[in-house]
């Protein structure tokens, strides 16, 4: 008698464990898909609006499904403006390209350097290198500084020099090389190699994933800065694209906040809404089709920099 | 018998000698820091001068502490910076920990793979939006075109709506002039920030509970948990170190304001600038309008006043996490 009340006791346990576990299931779901859905549909709108016909735009808004569709608006930006946003694509790849080359041979030198235990020193280093984390001159010093004595005002190398060294990407290295084994180092120096010849032939080819981690970090880093340029870059020709975008949007933010007296707003001519929307894709393009890519190195640099050395 | 086991004392010239390879490696990245971060500290001087260009940062007139009694004396400006930068960042931090929490919780009881990876790839997508990207897609969402009729009180829509208008015309409400209405932009930028960094901030703690026991789990599965309890007494608890070091990194970063993010979305739109301004901005802004030695020092005060909290925050984390502190 008692064991059946048991077994019916932990039997109904049971079942009102399972129907709250799929609830918990059910949740999760919603949770995780109503998040996504909140980040890819901002994109999804932007990608459609700019194939949409302005006057569709003006009569229905802003839709995912547009009645019509055209590429009319990418036809109109590359026989308009095409010059200039090319102009602003070579400016925003060369301090890419560039830029992502000489942060990761400056970085990749001194967290190889300060991964060795022989280096007496190495604390100190690190010290110097995280202090700046910690305190900074603030904006007006650095600015007039770069200005005054470095002559950076419309210099293309304000855009690269400035943030060219990273401390948290070398610590994010300094990780990496970290876990190489000594063993080998010291197997190269019995042979005769030099501390230049085992970073180059040891270190670094034993680092690939490590590598394309931080350099993606830093490519995504010079691809999206227009905050440089924002400081000191007037002249058009060396605007890069995110801030020939930012360009675009102040004008039309300064118009819509109704402070322009309406003389002046009829003067400022407003990019059409969907020109601005395909600007933005032209901006975003190569980060949209290489993103299925270069996801998983940056989810692995973001565990790696959250599980501390 | 401790000595010997302890390396030779050489001196630093040996070191320097025997090590020069290494030590050459460290110059570039030192010299960078050097001219971009340790020699702007020296420009700090500014703070108390009344600086011109021509006289240059040592040379202007020095005008002792004037330029901090200026801005700490009721500068109703500054003040207000103060306030939306304790404001946005308080309750980005607060709505920004839960929320992350909360996707990473969800993300691990998710088990069909497609669904998962689509929906992460979905999440993680914002980080990698510069804030002007994000600015220029906020308007797709905010732009409001319509008029209303002087005399008859009528709605006129005189152009392309956002979404948000639409939705609020679906449902019977009046559209706003969301670029002319300062009220909401707190809101929009504690959201956006929160949104931009929920899928990359979901990954640390995702990773943080890719490191627990599945033992704990199991034995709590046999006494009969449910996930809601195992969530509730395990996952949570369990990711409390954590919250506790993000926290604090958060609490020392407290008076920094993100002046990409206030730029990228607002801008030049001074309307919305007062509502949403930072102690960042509103130093970018005073460089012009009330010279550069005022924005210094206020640059100043915020660089101390971090540096302050940052040692506090670590001091409180090593008594937390048995002598580990966060740098």
């Amino acid at each position: 008698m008692s064991t059946a009340a048991h077994t019916g006791k932990q039997h109904s346990a049971h079942i009102h464990r399972s129907a709250s576990d799929r609830w918990a299931k059910i949740i999760a779901y919603l949770i995780v898909g109503l998040f996504g859905l909140m980040c890819l549909y901002p994109l999804l709108l932007t990608v459609t609006v700019s194939l949409t016909p302005e006057d569709v735009i003006a009569k229905d808004g802003y839709r995912l499904i547009p009645s019509r569709w055209t590429l009319d608006t990418y036809t109109y930006i590359f026989a308009h403006s095409g010059a200039r946003i090319l102009k602003s694509y070579l400016v925003t790849i060369i301090v890419t390209v560039v830029g992502t080359l000489g942060s990761m041979l400056v970085t990749c030198m001194i967290s190889y350097a300060i991964s060795l235990r022989e280096l007496k020193y190495r604390n100190v280093i690190a010290f110097i290198c995280n202090f700046t984390s910690i305190f900074s001159a603030g904006l007006i010093p650095w600015y007039v500084v770069c200005v005054n004595w470095y002559g950076l005002r419309n210099n293309i190398l304000a855009l690269m020099l400035p943030s060219l060294f990273s401390v948290w990407y070398m610590f994010l290295m300094r990780t990496y090389f970290k876990a190489i084994s000594p063993s080998l180092y010291d197997a190269a120096k019995i042979d005769g190699a030099g501390h230049m010849t085992i970073f180059f032939r040891i270190a670094l080819p034993l680092s690939i994933t490590a590598l394309l981690t931080v350099g993606l970090m830093y490519a995504l880093n010079y691809w999206n800065d227009w905050w440089h340029a924002l400081m000191f870059i007037d002249n058009r020709d060396l605007y890069p694209l995110q801030y020939y975008l930012y360009s675009i949007m102040s004008n039309v933010n300064a118009v819509s906040s109704g402070r322009v007296p309406s003389g002046a707003a009829a003067n400022i001519r407003l990019p059409a809404e969907t020109v601005k929307m395909a600007v933005t894709i032209i901006t975003i393009g190569p980060i949209i089709f290489l993103y299925p890519f270069i996801q998983r190195y940056f989810v692995k640099g973001i565990m790696m920099g959250a599980v501390k050395e | 018998m401790q000595k010997s086991i302890r390396t030779v004392n050489r001196g630093f010239a040996w070191e320097m000698k025997h090590n020069r390879t290494l030590y050459l490696m460290c110059i570039p990245a030192l010299l960078l820091l050097l001219a971009f971060a340790y020699l702007p500290m020296g420009g700090m001087y500014m703070a108390f001068t009344n600086y011109n260009v021509v006289d240059g940062i040592f040379g202007s007139p020095y005008v002792g502490t004037e330029n901090f009694t200026y801005f700490l004396k009721g500068n109703p400006y500054f003040w207000n910076a103060v306030r939306n930068t304790l404001i946005i960042n308080i309750w980005g931090l607060i709505i920004g920990t839960i929320v992350p929490i909360t996707i990473a919780i969800a993300m691990n009881e998710v088990r069909n793979g497609l669904f998962k990876k689509v929906s992460q790839s979905a999440m993680f997508f914002p980080y990698f939006l510069s804030w002007v990207v994000i600015g220029a897609i906020l308007y797709g969402f905010l732009t409001a075109n319509f008029r209303v009729d002087r005399k008859t009180g009528e709605l006129i829509i005189t152009g392309a709506n956002g979404v948000a208008n639409r939705v609020l015309m679906a449902l019977g409400s009046d559209p706003v002039r969301w670029y002319a209405e300062p009220k909401y932009w707190k809101a929009i930028v504690i959201f956006l920030d929160v949104w931009k960094w929920a899928g990359y901030n979901s990954i640390i703690y995702m990773a943080a509970m890719a490191g627990f026991d599945g033992s704990l789990y199991e034995a709590a599965t046999i006494d009969g948990a449910s996930r809601f309890q195992q969530i509730r007494y395990l996952t949570i608890p369990m990711l409390k170190p954590n919250v506790v070091v993000l926290t604090l990194m958060s609490i020392g970063r407290i008076f920094y304001g993100d002046m990409g993010m206030i730029w990228g979305l607002v801008g030049q739109n001074a309307t919305l600038l007062d509502a949403v301004s930072v102690i960042d901005t509103y130093v970018y802004t005073s460089m012009r309008t009330m010279g550069f030695g005022f924005s210094t020092a206020i640059g100043l005060c915020q660089s101390v006043m971090g540096l302050i909290l940052i040692i506090l925050a670590n001091s409180a984390a090593k008594k937390i996490n048995d002598g580990e502190g966060l740098f």
